[in-house]
C-alpha cells in the first residue's frame, strides 16, 4: 500500500500516559490504525497472589493511576462477599463520598487535555488549580494526596477530622460558581465547536456490542449506569439524575462530563448534611493470621472511565488465589479506537484519543 | 564552562515531555498554575533534540527501558537525568516481578534522586534545585561518565534487556 | 428466584444452575456446549460480554474459563464456567458471536498458553521479546527469573555502616 507508516510513538505531546499507536497514512487521511500497548506492565496478577490479604490494597491502587479509588473500593468489596463481613452504615458513606471526589478530579484533568490537545491552554491552569483544591480536602482525612490506601476489608481507616463539613462546603461552593466560566470558555467557543462537532462520531448500536462503558455510552443515547443497575454502597439512598445526550461526537462526550461534574456537587451536598453516626470499622479475626474461607466473586463499580469489574477466587488460604481486574479501556483503547480513526485527518489522532479517554496502566496492568 | 555560561544554563532547564509511569501524575501540577515552575525557566519541550533534562518519573519496565536509552542518547551534551520516585533506587514496590528493572544506575547515569511515593511538587522544587547547585560547582557530570565508562553499561543494558542488535535498530 | 430462566436452561442444556444472591447466578457447562450455550443466552438478552477469565488449578491438572455475562434488560449476571486439560489447553473461539472476546483471548493466549482455533488475533499483546513459560501458570517464580536478569544491591553490613557514619556526621541520631 502506497503512503508512509507513522509511529505516534511513547514520547508525544499528545498521548495520555504511556501507550502507542501505529498508523498507515495516505496524505492526510489515515487508512488503518494499530494500537501498542504493554509499556506498564508490572504484572499485578501474579504479585497479587504473593501478598497478604492486607497488604494488597497498598498495590490495588496503582492499576490506574488518574482513578486510584474505585479499584480500592472494588478490591474491598470483593474480598467482603467471600469473607461474608458486614461494613457499617458510616463507613458506607465514607466510602461513597472519596468515590465521587475521585470522579470530580478525574473529569477535570479530562477537561484540561482535551482543550489542551486543541490549542486553548487557558483550561487547563483552571482545571489543574480546582483540582488541587480537591486533593487538599482528601489530604485532610487520608494523608497523601494521590494514592489514598484508605479503604480496609471491614470499613475505612479512620474518622472524619474536625472541622471537615465545613471547609469541604467551601471549595464546592466556590467550584459550583466557577462552571458558568467553563461553559462561556470552552462551550461557546467556535473553534471548538468546528473542531468537535461530527468528528470522532460512534455509531450507538456498534458500540452497545463492542463492550463500551461509562460515560462513552451515555453520550450515545442509553441509559445505562452501574450505581442505578447494581446498587452498591450507599447509592440505593441518594437522590440524583442519570444525564444522558444524543449525538455521539466529541462534542457531546466532553459536555456529558461537565453536566456529571453538576451531579456529583448535588450527591456530595446531600452526604455532608445526612451522614449516619455510628463506627468506621468492623475489625477482623486476628489480622496477622486471617485465612479467608473457599469460594469467589464478582463485583462491579462504576468509575469515571467506565465499568470496573473484580473476579477474585479464594482458596482458604492467607494470600488469594486468582485476582483478575477488568478495567473500562481495555475495550475502548484496542478495538474502539482502532476502527473510529480510520477515515479521520492526522492532525486529530490526539484529541480523539483524550476524548475517549484512554487510561492506559489499566490496559497493561 | 565559564561563569556566564553556567548561569544562563542553570536560569533555563528545558525538559524533555516523557511520561514514563506514575510520577508523571505529579507533574502536572508542577508546570501549571498553583505551583509554578516557568518562573525558575524550567519548560517542557517536544523533542529530545531540543532539551536539557530527562526527568525518568516512576518504575522501569523493559520495554519502557529501551525506549528511554535511546532518547537518552538523542540528546545532544551536556545533559543531566533526574530520577523520580523510590522504584528507581532499588526496586520499590515492584521488587520481585518479572518485568521491572530494579537499579536505573547501572543503564543510565543519574544526577538527582528523589524520593518518595509520590514526592510532593514541593520536593520536586527542592531536587531541581539541587541540581543547579550541582552545576554551578561542576559536579553534575552524568554525560562525562557515560563516554568513558560505555562498555561498562552496554554490559549492564544488554545482560537485562536481550540482544541489543534487535532493539537498537527496530523502527518502533 | 429465577425459577423460569433455569427451566429455560436446563431444558436445553445439560448444566448445573446455582442461584448465589440477587443478580448473581452460576452455570457450570461441559466444554462442548459452550457456544450453543452463547449463542442461544445472547438471543434472550445478555448482550454485554464483560470479561474472560482463566483459572489454573494445577492439582487437578486443568485450567478453567470463566464468561461473564450481564444483561441490561433483567439485570442478571451470568458467570459460566468450563473445565479444559491443561496438558493440551486448545479451545474454540467466543468471536463470532460477540466480537469483543478478541481481546480477552488474545490476552489469555500470551498469559497462560492456551491455543483459540478460529481467532486470528494471536499476536503479542503486552510481552515484548518473551522467551520462557506463559509466566501467570502457578509453576513460573517470578522472583528466580528476576534475580537472574535485574541487579539489585542488597542491604548489607557494610552498607549499613556507611549509613550510620553519615547520620552521626549530620547530628541526626
Amino acid at each position: 500500500m502506497k503512503g508512509f507508516e507513522y509511529f505516534i510513538g511513547p514520547q508525544h505531546l499528545g498521548i495520555p500516559g504511556n501507550f502507542g499507536i501505529i498508523v498507515n497514512v495516505d496524505g492526510d487521511t489515515i487508512v488503518k490504525a494499530r494500537a501498542n500497548p504493554g509499556y506498564l506492565h508490572r504484572a499485578f496478577e501474579k504479585l497479587m497472589e504473593r501478598r497478604l490479604y492486607l497488604s494488597n490494597v497498598s498495590v490495588v491502587c496503582r492499576i490506574c493511576v488518574f482513578d486510584p479509588d474505585p479499584q480500592e473500593a472494588a478490591y474491598c468489596m470483593a474480598v467482603e462477599e467471600i469473607a461474608k463481613i458486614e461494613v457499617p452504615e458510616r463507613a458506607k458513606w465514607i466510602r461513597t463520598m472519596i468515590l465521587e471526589f475521585a470522579r470530580i478530579s478525574s473529569h477535570l484533568i479530562y477537561l484540561g487535555s482535551l482543550t489542551s490537545a486543541l490549542g486553548l491552554y487557558t483550561v487547563m491552569q483552571w482545571a489543574l488549580t480546582d483540582r488541587d483544591y480537591i486533593l487538599d480536602l482528601l489530604e485532610m482525612i487520608t494523608g497523601g494526596r494521590v494514592y489514598h490506601i484508605f479503604m480496609q476489608p471491614g470499613g475505612v481507616r479512620r474518622d472524619l477530622p474536625e472541622g471537615f463539613k465545613e471547609k469541604a462546603k467551601k471549595v464546592l461552593d466556590s467550584l459550583k460558581s466557577r462552571l458558568s466560566d467553563y461553559y462561556n470558555l470552552i462551550f461557546d467557543n467556535n473553534i471548538f465547536v468546528h473542531r468537535t462537532r461530527g468528528v470522532g462520531v460512534l455509531d450507538p448500536e456498534w458500540a452497545l456490542s463492542m463492550g463500551v462503558t461509562g460515560p462513552n455510552l451515555r453520550a450515545c443515547g442509553y441509559k445505562i449506569d452501574v450505581r442505578k443497575d447494581d446498587p452498591y454502597l450507599a447509592y440505593p439512598e441518594l437522590d440524583f439524575e442519570v444525564p444522558v445526550l444524543e449525538d455521539c461526537d466529541m462534542y457531546d462526550r466532553a459536555m456529558l462530563r461537565m453536566k456529571e461534574i453538576e451531579q456529583s456537587i448535588r450527591i456530595l451536598e446531600q452526604i455532608l448534611d445526612r451522614i449516619p453516626d455510628g463506627s468506621v470499622w468492623k475489625p477482623v479475626p486476628n489480622p496477622i493470621n486471617w485465612e479467608v474461607p473457599k469460594g469467589e466473586s464478582f463485583v462491579r463499580v462504576e468509575s469515571a472511565r467506565g465499568e470496573v469489574a473484580y473476579y477474585m477466587v479464594s482458596d482458604g488460604e492467607d494470600k488469594p488465589y486468582r485476582v483478575n481486574v477488568r478495567g473500562p479501556s481495555i475495550t475502548h483503547g484496542i478495538l474502539v479506537l482502532e476502527k473510529v480513526l480510520e477515515g479521520q485527518r492526522l492532525a486529530d489522532i490526539s484529541p480523539i484519543v483524550f476524548s475517549l479517554d484512554v487510561c492506559a496502566p489499566s490496559i497493561d496492568r | 564552562m565559564s561563569g556566564i555560561g553556567k548561569t544562563s544554563r542553570i536560569k533555563s532547564l528545558w525538559v524533555t515531555y516523557y511520561v514514563t509511569g506514575c510520577g508523571g501524575i505529579e507533574l502536572l501540577p508542577v508546570i501549571t498554575s498553583r505551583f509554578d515552575a516557568e518562573r525558575f525557566g524550567i519548560i517542557t519541550s517536544a523533542t529530545p533534540r531540543q532539551s536539557d533534562v530527562l526527568v525518568v518519573s516512576g518504575f522501569l519496565t523493559t520495554k519502557t527501558l529501551r525506549r528511554i536509552i535511546r532518547t537518552y542518547e538523542q540528546m545532544p551534551d551536556p545533559k543531566y537525568v533526574v530520577a523520580l520516585g523510590a522504584c528507581t533506587i532499588n526496586g520499590g514496590i515492584y521488587w520481585d516481578s518479572y518485568s521491572t528493572a530494579d537499579k536505573l544506575e547501572l543503564y543510565i547515569p543519574v544526577d538527582v534522586y528523589i524520593a518518595g511515593c509520590m514526592p510532593r511538587p514541593e520536593s520536586i522544587f527542592m531536587g531541581f534545585a539541587h541540581l543547579m547547585a550541582m552545576i554551578k560547582g561542576d559536579k553534575a557530570d552524568g554525560w562525562k561518565r557515560y563516554h568513558e565508562n560505555y562498555k561498562w553499561y552496554k554490559k549492564n543494558q544488554d545482560k537485562a534487556l536481550g540482544n541489543s542488535k534487535k532493539w537498537r535498530v527496530r523502527d518502533v | 428466584m429465577y425459577e423460569d430462566l433455569k427451566k429455560d436452561i436446563q431444558g436445553k442444556f445439560p448444566a448445573k444452575f446455582e442461584v448465589i444472591r440477587e443478580r448473581r447466578i452460576k452455570v457450570s457447562i461441559d466444554k462442548n456446549s459452550v457456544l450453543p450455550f452463547l449463542s442461544y443466552i445472547k438471543s434472550k438478552g445478555f448482550i454485554h460480554l464483560i470479561s474472560i477469565s482463566c483459572v489454573d488449578w494445577i492439582k487437578e491438572n486443568e485450567f478453567e474459563i470463566v464468561y461473564h455475562l450481564w444483561s441490561y434488560t433483567d439485570e442478571i449476571h451470568i458467570m459460566l464456567k468450563t473445565r479444559i486439560s491443561r496438558k493440551k489447553p486448545i479451545f474454540e473461539t467466543a468471536s463470532e458471536i460477540y466480537p469483543v472476546a478478541q481481546t480477552f483471548e488474545r490476552e489469555i493466549h500470551e498469559m497462560f498458553g492456551v491455543d483459540f482455533k478460529g481467532n486470528k488475533r494471536q499476536i503479542p499483546f503486552i510481552l515484548e521479546d518473551w522467551d520462557d513459560i506463559p509466566p501467570m501458570r502457578k509453576d513460573f517464580d517470578p522472583l528466580k527469573y528476576a534475580k537472574s536478569h535485574f541487579e539489585t544491591e542488597e542491604y548489607t553490613e557494610e552498607v549499613w555502616t556507611k549509613v550510620r557514619k553519615i547520620q552521626k556526621f549530620r547530628g541526626e541520631e
